[in-house]
Formats: C-alpha cells, sequence, structure tokens
C-alpha cells in the first residue's frame, strides 16, 4: 500500500491527537490511578495520602462482604450470561427461516437496545411489585410465594431476568448475521443428502455459527460484571439485605457513598484484573477451540 | 427449497412469537399503565385495560418533576457523544490507514485495549480526573521540577484546578474514551480499494482534499450506523451520568427516571405517572430502532457494542 499512502510528520499525529488525549486522560491515566491507589490510603476531599503497601489488599480480601459481592458476581454472570445468549440463539435459528413472524421480530427484537437497564429496572420494579403488579393475585393465593422486596432470591431472579431482556438485541443481531452468511450451497447439499430441517439446524447452522457464539460470550461476560449497575440502582439498590449487591455496585457504595477510595480502588483494581483474565482465558484457551473454517 | 418444512417453521414461529411476547411486555404494560388514571390504579390495581389519562400523567410528570429538563439534557448528551465519536474516530482511522507512520500500530493498540475496561470498572478514579482535568498538567509540573521554578519566580506554588463535572462535556468525555468506531473506519478504510487514494495523489490532491473530498462521502452510511449507536448508547448510559452530574437540572432523562420517587410510603405509589415518565424517556430511542432499522442493526454488527 505504499504508493496509496500519504507522506507527512506530524498532521497524522495531529489528526488522531483528540482520541489520543481523551483515552489518555479518562482511560490511561485513571486506570494507572486505580492500581496506585490501591496501594495507598487515600482520604476524600483531597486530603492526602499514604502509602500502605499491601494493606487494602489484606483488608478487602479478609472482609467476607467482598467474597460474597464475588460469588454472587460470578453467579450473575454464569446465569445472566448464559441465558442471554441461549434465548437469542433460538430466536435468531427462527428468524433466519422465511417465516411470517421472521420480519416484524427482526424489528421487535432490536428495541431494548433503546431501553437503558435502568427505565427498565422502574417498570420491572412496577410489574414485579408483589402487592400492585402483575404477580399480585398469586400472592393473594399463596402469601410470601413472591416478594422480591424480603427474599433475596426472588430479588435476583428479577434482576437475571432484566439483563436477559436488555441483553437480547445485540446477540440476536449477531447470531442472525452469521446464520444469514452460511451458504445456502450447504443446506442444499445436506438436504440432498438427506438431512431434515432440524438436523441441519444442530450439524451446520450451529457449528457454522461458532465464532459468532464465541463473540458475544466473551462480550457477555464484561457485560453482565458492568452493565447490571444501572437494573441494581433502579430496582433493588443492592438489597434485600445486600442480596443483589455485585461488586460493580459494591464499588459505587463503597467508593461514593462510604467515600472509602482506596477500597474502592482496590475492588475496583481486583474487578479489572479478573475481567481481563477472563478475557485472556477466552481468547487463548477457548478460541482454540472454536473452529473459522468458512 | 421445494422441501417440506411445516414442523420447524411452526416451531420457529412459536418461538418467535414468544420472544416478541416478552420484548413487548414490559413496553405495553408501561404504556397502558400511563393511561389510567390513579384513582383507578389505586381502586382495580394491575389492569390490562388502557384508560382515557395519559395526557393528565403527562402534565403531572411535566409540572412536577425535572423530567423534561432531564429528557433535553439526554438528547444535547447523546448528540454530542455522537458526534465527537464521528469525528475522532475518522479521523483516528484515516490517520492510521492512510499514511505511512512507524507509530501507527503503537496508537492502534492503544485505542483497540480501550475496549477491554468499560468506564463502569474505573469509574472511581475516573471522577477524581474529571473533578481535576488538569491534574496530569499538575503532577507533570511537580515531576520535572518547572512547579518550583515557578514558586521561584512568581511566588506560589502553581496548582491549576479545572473540574468538568456537572457539564455537558463531563458527561460525555469520559464515555468516548474506548475505540468503539476507530475499529469501524479502520476495517471500512481498508475494504476500500489502494487505487482510490493513488489516484487521487497523482491528480494532486493532499491528505485534507482526498479527505474531504473521497473519504467523508464514501463513509456516508457508516457515519450514520456509528452515530446511531453512539446515541442509543448515550441515552442510555447511567452509571457515569449519575455520578457526573450533582444537581437535577444536570441529569439525564434515565437518571432523573429512576430517581423519580414513588411517593409517601404507606401509599399506593403514583405508578401511572411513573410509567408515563418512562414512555417519555424512551420514546425517542424507540422511534429511532424501530424507523431507521437498518442503519441501527449494521451499527450492531459493525461496532461491538
Amino acid at each position: 500500500m505504499n504508493n496509496s499512502q500519504f507522506h507527512r510528520r506530524w498532521l497524522p499525529l495531529l489528526l488522531s491527537l483528540p482520541q489520543l488525549l481523551l483515552i489518555i486522560l479518562f482511560f490511561y491515566i485513571p486506570i494507572y490511578m486505580a492500581f496506585f491507589w490501591s496501594f495507598t490510603l487515600e482520604r476524600p476531599f483531597g486530603g492526602g495520602s499514604q502509602f500502605v503497601g499491601m494493606q487494602n489488599y489484606l483488608r478487602v480480601l479478609t472482609d467476607t462482604e467482598f467474597w460474597m459481592a464475588a460469588e454472587r458476581t460470578l453467579l450473575f454472570m454464569v446465569t445472566a450470561s448464559s441465558l442471554a445468549v441461549i434465548l437469542p440463539l433460538f430466536l435468531a435459528v427462527a428468524a433466519d427461516r422465511k417465516v411470517r413472524l421472521a420480519m416484524p421480530a427482526r424489528n421487535i427484537l432490536v428495541w431494548p437496545k433503546g431501553i437503558a437497564g435502568a427505565s427498565l429496572g422502574v417498570v420491572f420494579l412496577f410489574i414485579f411489585n408483589p402487592f400492585l403488579g402483575i404477580l399480585a393475585p398469586l400472592n393473594d393465593l399463596f402469601p410470601g410465594i413472591w416478594q422480591p422486596g424480603i427474599d433475596g432470591k426472588d430479588a435476583f431472579v428479577m434482576l437475571v431476568a432484566a439483563q436477559v431482556w436488555s441483553g437480547i438485541p445485540f446477540n440476536f443481531v449477531i447470531l442472525l448475521a452469521g446464520l444469514q452468511s452460511v451458504p445456502a450451497s450447504m443446506h442444499h447439499s445436506a438436504a440432498m443428502d438427506g438431512a431434515s430441517a432440524w438436523r441441519r439446524i444442530r450439524d451446520i447452522q450451529i457449528p457454522m455459527i461458532m465464532p459468532q457464539l464465541f463473540l458475544v460470550f466473551v462480550l457477555e461476560f464484561t457485560e453482565s460484571v458492568t452493565g447490571a449497575f444501572g437494573i441494581i440502582d433502579a430496582m433493588t439498590e443492592g438489597g434485600p439485605g445486600g442480596a443483589t449487591t455485585l461488586l460493580v455496585y459494591k464499588i459505587y457504595v463503597d467508593g461514593f457513598k462510604g467515600y472509602d477510595l482506596s477500597g474502592a480502588s482496590t475492588q475496583s483494581t481486583i474487578l479489572m484484573i479478573l475481567v481481563i483474565s477472563l478475557a485472556a482465558f477466552q481468547f487463548f484457551y477457548l478460541e482454540k477451540k472454536v473452529r473459522y473454517e468458512r | 427449497m421445494i422441501e417440506k418444512t411445516k414442523g420447524v417453521d411452526r416451531a420457529a414461529n412459536i418461538v418467535l412469537a414468544t420472544g416478541m411476547i416478552f420484548i413487548l411486555f414490559p413496553l405495553v404494560i408501561t404504556l397502558v399503565t400511563a393511561t389510567q388514571s390513579y384513582e383507578d390504579f389505586v381502586r382495580n390495581g394491575f389492569s390490562f385495560m388502557p384508560g382515557t389519562h395519559f395526557l393528565d400523567n403527562i402534565s403531572i410528570v411535566i409540572e412536577t418533576t425535572h423530567l423534561p429538563r432531564q429528557i433535553l439534557n439526554s438528547i444535547i448528551m447523546a448528540t454530542m457523544m455522537a458526534t465527537i465519536k464521528c469525528v475522532i474516530a475518522f479521523l483516528t482511522a484515516y490517520a492510521i490507514v492512510y499514511f505511512r507512520i512507524r507509530y501507527g500500530g503503537i496508537i492502534f493498540a492503544m485505542v483497540l485495549v480501550t475496549n477491554l475496561m468499560p468506564l463502569e470498572l474505573r469509574f472511581i478514579t475516573t471522577y477524581q480526573v474529571a473533578s481535576n482535568v488538569m491534574l496530569p498538567v499538575n503532577a507533570f509540573l511537580e515531576f520535572t521540577g518547572i512547579a518550583r521554578i515557578i514558586e521561584l519566580i512568581s511566588g506560589h506554588h502553581p496548582h491549576y484546578k479545572l473540574s468538568i463535572l456537572n457539564t455537558y462535556f463531563g458527561l460525555a468525555a469520559p464515555l468516548l474514551a474506548n475505540g468503539t468506531g476507530t475499529f469501524l473506519f479502520r476495517q471500512y478504510f481498508r475494504s476500500l480499494p489502494a487505487d482510490l487514494s493513488k489516484a487521487a495523489k497523482m491528480d494532486g490532491a493532499g491528505p485534507i482534499r482526498f479527505l474531504w473530498d473521497i473519504l467523508m462521502p464514501l463513509s456516508k452510511s457508516n457515519f450514520a450506523a456509528l452515530f446511531l449507536i453512539m446515541f442509543l448508547g448515550g441515552w442510555t448510559q447511567y452509571l457515569w451520568p449519575l455520578v457526573a452530574a450533582s444537581t437535577p437540572e444536570m441529569q439525564t432523562a434515565v437518571v432523573g427516571l429512576a430517581r423519580l420517587s414513588p411517593g409517601i410510603p404507606g401509599e399506593v405509589p403514583q405508578y401511572p405517572a411513573i410509567m408515563a415518565g418512562a414512555v417519555m424517556v424512551s420514546v425517542i430511542p424507540l422511534l429511532m430502532i424501530a424507523f431507521m432499522q437498518r442503519h441501527i442493526v449494521r451499527g450492531l454488527t459493525l461496532t461491538e457494542k
């Protein structure tokens, strides 16, 4: 591409400067600071700082509340992201067929992209209100069967449902695009060999979209760690009794309500390491098992 | 194909119908409840029967909450985010692809890494930076000793302070510190024939002329896709606008909606009005999605979330 490129010394740097300034100021410096703060005792309102070595980590890692939040984060990650991939997979396989509902579904299933998690949380809070919502009659019959305000499990289920709802558009669109790029000739030849439509879904379509499935899984994992914040804050504020306090919410509460900047930074750093190692694991280990043959 | 696939197709229709019901259910409930009067709601509780009080509920929201102002804030912030993103992503990708520079790979790697860690993982310290964006300047002056020199000359220790919290720029900027868009344009530029810039060079066009007259018109549909995705992304942001705006007048619509209190404890919450608020907050992005479907889907497949 040599002849097709321009030769200027400073212009390209100037062109990329706005973007570089933004990511240095609001990405690299904050990450460096979080790392740095996790080794210092930081006083709120700019009261100075003091190097304390591994003390923050010791404090956080011996705190049972931290481990409970970590466990809930993991549980949420596994349940919410598997559902948020599997349901769109079914929908994408169905929408890939030339059936009557395929066209309206392709439009409507993207709508949640415009609804914020927190807005959905406000609506879900009403719909699942134990006395006013849709399950109120059930509560009249069996008192106490549904009480997300008291029972942590019910609240958690509500959270997972909201997260899955929000995750449908992106995963559906990516998986559908993958299915549509499966060459028609493969369908035809398999059909001629006597493979039924069901069989073709299992043995051709799903294996062919493994790269897309892999991609949405990786992204959905990160999204379930970070994206649930709005839903939690609007619906449960971490309650009842901390049952829905995921790490991202705990960091917010510790940092912005408890003014424990060092503790919040330490937990942020741990969460960053978790997210990065998960991504690394998925890319270096799992990706090898995904075949990209076309 | 000529074979019959009735069984599969029926199953497909059932799956799609279930999916659409799952998506539409909360939206319909919101809309229906927003039309009921508070008195009816208290009397009948949850009901699928639409009422006639939609406009009354809307006017309650307009008169008693900050939501109209906050919707304006959301429009400004989301438009700002989408516009700035389109410009900076386009320029960076252009610099990487169309110039022969040794540091091109470094820039691209620096931008790409940012996608690993969303703002939710670094918001504590990002908040500190936003509360004083001169922080790196101060650190630089201290580190190099220039601060001492200035102190000796002018007599006071230099410490600059500039907060972008509670401003539109502060709401938008940290959310722009990621690689979304740069990758999109880079892929697109690389898919264009190399002869394009070669021909432009032969005709004597400089890099700016090439960018303005050839590349920009060619990238129209990419701009549209990226703009819409960024607008929707900005509109639905929650954590950052929540911490970066300290007064109700500067908060965004989604934050304002989540803050609408369900009323006096012990009484039935004013749910019809709250649902009317939810309708107001969601109607702009929903209309965009319903009517600009093609660009949105394109944008979703081109950007990574």
